[in-house]
């Protein structure tokens, strides 16, 4: 198959999952009442205790970009369980009858989910204008910021797609979901600084994509220092990229 | 990929036959589902498997599709070598899954769109192509309604259309009107006969359901544990059952005895009738509906008179019977799939 049809079958699946989000968008609104959540009472009650270093920003400040990542990944994790469910009811079967390679299926789902996060990250902006968490909005810390997040959504939805063909049932990636996101998420600088973790969750927090992921939306959102930017998308791109590979290999196994 | 597209719908057929299989095998660890499967499909037939739940069929249709590998044997579709380029397959082939393959939160035109993209369908041909297929299948003045309210026969009949979006040269049903009540199976069933007249498709199907197997295709494999049992037109196989079985009812005294004279043995064991066994008799005769009036008239000309006549043709299952040693067991995998899409249709309500 040709590179080009390549992509564009990668983007059709992506442009039909846009499609069922038009058709009922509740799902969207539902999904921001988690991070709405953490930043207006988590947020409000921890701007309260001063021992967290958050440099000369507000806490709240500090952990908007960490919650954005937050919320993402939560969307992203669970495309495992879409694949099973589309899986069970035929609809992966009739796909894959289709002379679409399986890799452009996974990036297609991949895209998907980083497009998802998108939404996510509008809408959680949005409520953070609302409560007036002051943040660098421009042009290009948005782009940069949307740039961040479908990376970032094609990696964990990646993660997960490359699981679903080893745990198989829905219920089972649904803990597996969870078995995996909490624990990164603590073991990150979404919500506290590394520099305040023990030395031994500093070094996961150093080997978690969602601490440069959030690092970069912290660097565009709210300080301004660029200095470690390109080490974050570095970090990222190659999560991704190994992601997204190790997704495609395994996913040859799904309908056995 | 490219080359195959082009000689897909328009080219000519090649000589031979569209699909053959030698010595298929396909072991799962604890199972093995196809177990040293031979055949051919000619061109313009509609050819079908039959047999049980757990047969090997679906297992059989997945791997003519490419979706999984043989462990053994060898499959050319179309000419096309299936493990060197399955691909060419997949672009040439439509596919009718036995489970849901719409998605309920798209409309029925986007479910067929989405299609048309994936095989790569030209743009500026895209919208006649689908219109024509909505057209055909009678689900234009429902195209832009989301699936999840269709009934289980617009969904088939979308899955079908869905499964003609890339004018396959070969279309693959898995059960095509499993869980369909008896209208909207006859609606399919002729849908696949204009399909193979019209347009020239090939059709494999898999049924456990005989009668589909004997009214829509024009030969039938028997599949039993895996294996191919036997292959031919419906009215072969049930030719080698033996004939048509002709129960009659008397109350004349040696009935049997009279039957005899004509040269109509009746068969032992038959069992009981109204006049106890001695006034009931089943005879093996071939073409059974032409013989009864001048058989009554013979009787009636030796003044014995007949109460009841019946004729059983014999069946597919009769066929599968003789082959196996037992009967198809239906009922289990049409409930089963019937629940699947009822429980589809909820979940995504």
């Amino acid at each position: 198959m040709s590179p080009a049809r390549y992509l564009r079958s990668a983007l059709t699946l992506a442009e039909f999952e846009l499609r069922k989000i038009r058709h009922d968008s509740s799902q969207v609104w539902l999904r921001l009442v988690q991070p709405a959540l953490w930043l207006i009472i988590f947020g409000t009650v921890f701007s309260q205790v001063r021992g967290i270093a958050s440099g000369p920003f507000t806490y709240r400040q500090f952990m908007t970009p960490g919650i954005l990542a937050q919320s993402v990944m939560f969307v992203a994790i669970f495309y495992g369980i879409t694949v099973v469910w589309e899986r069970d009811l035929g609809l992966l079967n009739k796909l894959l009858s289709t002379p679409v390679p399986r890799s452009a299926i996974v990036l297609g789902k991949a895209i998907s989910a980083g497009v998802r996060g998108i939404f996510q990250a509008v809408a959680i902006l949005g409520i953070a204008l609302i409560i007036r968490v002051p943040l660098r909005l421009s042009v290009w810390s948005v782009l940069g910021v949307f740039a961040i997040i479908v990376l970032f959504g094609m990696c964990f939805a990646s993660l997960s797609m490359s699981l679903a063909p080893i745990f198989r049932t829905r219920e089972r990636m649904m803990g597996i979901g969870q078995a995996i996101t909490m624990p990164l998420f603590f073991a990150s600088n979404a919500i506290y600084p590394i520099s305040m973790m023990p030395g031994w969750l500093r070094a996961i927090a150093v080997v978690n994509p969602l601490s440069y992921v959030v690092d970069a939306m912290r660097a565009l959102l709210v300080t301004g220092d660029f200095g470690s930017l390109g080490t974050d998308v570095l970090a990222l791109l190659l999560a991704t990229t190994a992601m997204i590979v190790l997704a495609s290999l395994s996913f040859r196994k799904i309908l056995s | 990929m490219r080359e195959a597209t082009g000689d897909s719908a328009a080219g000519p057929a090649p000589a031979g036959p569209e699909i053959v299989v030698s010595n298929l095998v396909k072991d799962y660890p604890r199972v093995r589902a196809v177990d040293g499967v031979s055949f051919a499909v000619a061109g313009r037939e509609i050819f079908g498997l039959l047999g049980p739940n757990g047969a090997g069929k679906t297992t059989t249709i997945r791997l003519l599709l490419t979706l999984i590998r043989p462990t053994a044997g060898q499959i050319r579709v179309a000419g096309i070598d299936a493990l060197a380029r399955p691909a060419a397959i997949r672009q040439i082939s439509g596919y009718v899954p036995q489970d849901v393959s719409v998605d309920g939160e798209l409309t029925g035109f986007e479910n067929i769109l989405m299609y048309s993209k994936l095989y790569g369908l030209p743009r500026a041909s895209r919208r006649t192509a689908i219109a024509e297929i909505l057209d055909l299948l009678e689900l234009s003045d429902r195209a832009g309604d989301l699936v999840r309210t269709y009934s289980g026969g617009m969904m088939r009949r979308l899955e079908i259309a869905q499964a003609l979006v890339n004018r396959p040269r070969l279309l693959f049903l898995d059960e095509p009107s499993i869980g369909l009540d008896p209208g909207a199976k006859r609606v399919i069933w002729d849908l696949i006969r204009t399909l193979r007249s019209e347009l020239g498709t090939i059709v494999f199907i898999n049924t456990h359901d005989m009668n589909e197997a004997d009214a829509l295709c024009d030969r039938i494999g028997i599949l039993n544990k895996g294996r191919l049992v036997t292959v031919g037109s419906p009215a072969e196989l049930k030719a080698t059952v033996g004939g048509d079985v002709l129960s009659l009812d008397s109350p004349a005294p040696d009935f049997a005895g009279h039957l005899r004279a004509l040269g109509h043995a009746p068969m032992a064991g038959a069992g009981n009738g109204p006049h106890g066994p001695a006034g009931h008799a089943e005879i093996l005769v071939t073409e059974g509906e032409r013989l009864i009036p001048p058989l009554l008239e013979a009787l009636r000309g030796r003044g014995v008179e007949v109460e009841a006549v019946s004729l059983k043709k014999p069946t597919l299952d009769d066929v599968f019977l003789k082959y196996t040693g037992t009967r198809i067991e239906a009922g289990d995998s049409w409930k089963e799939a019937r629940r699947t899409r009822r429980t589809f249709r909820r979940m995504v309500r």
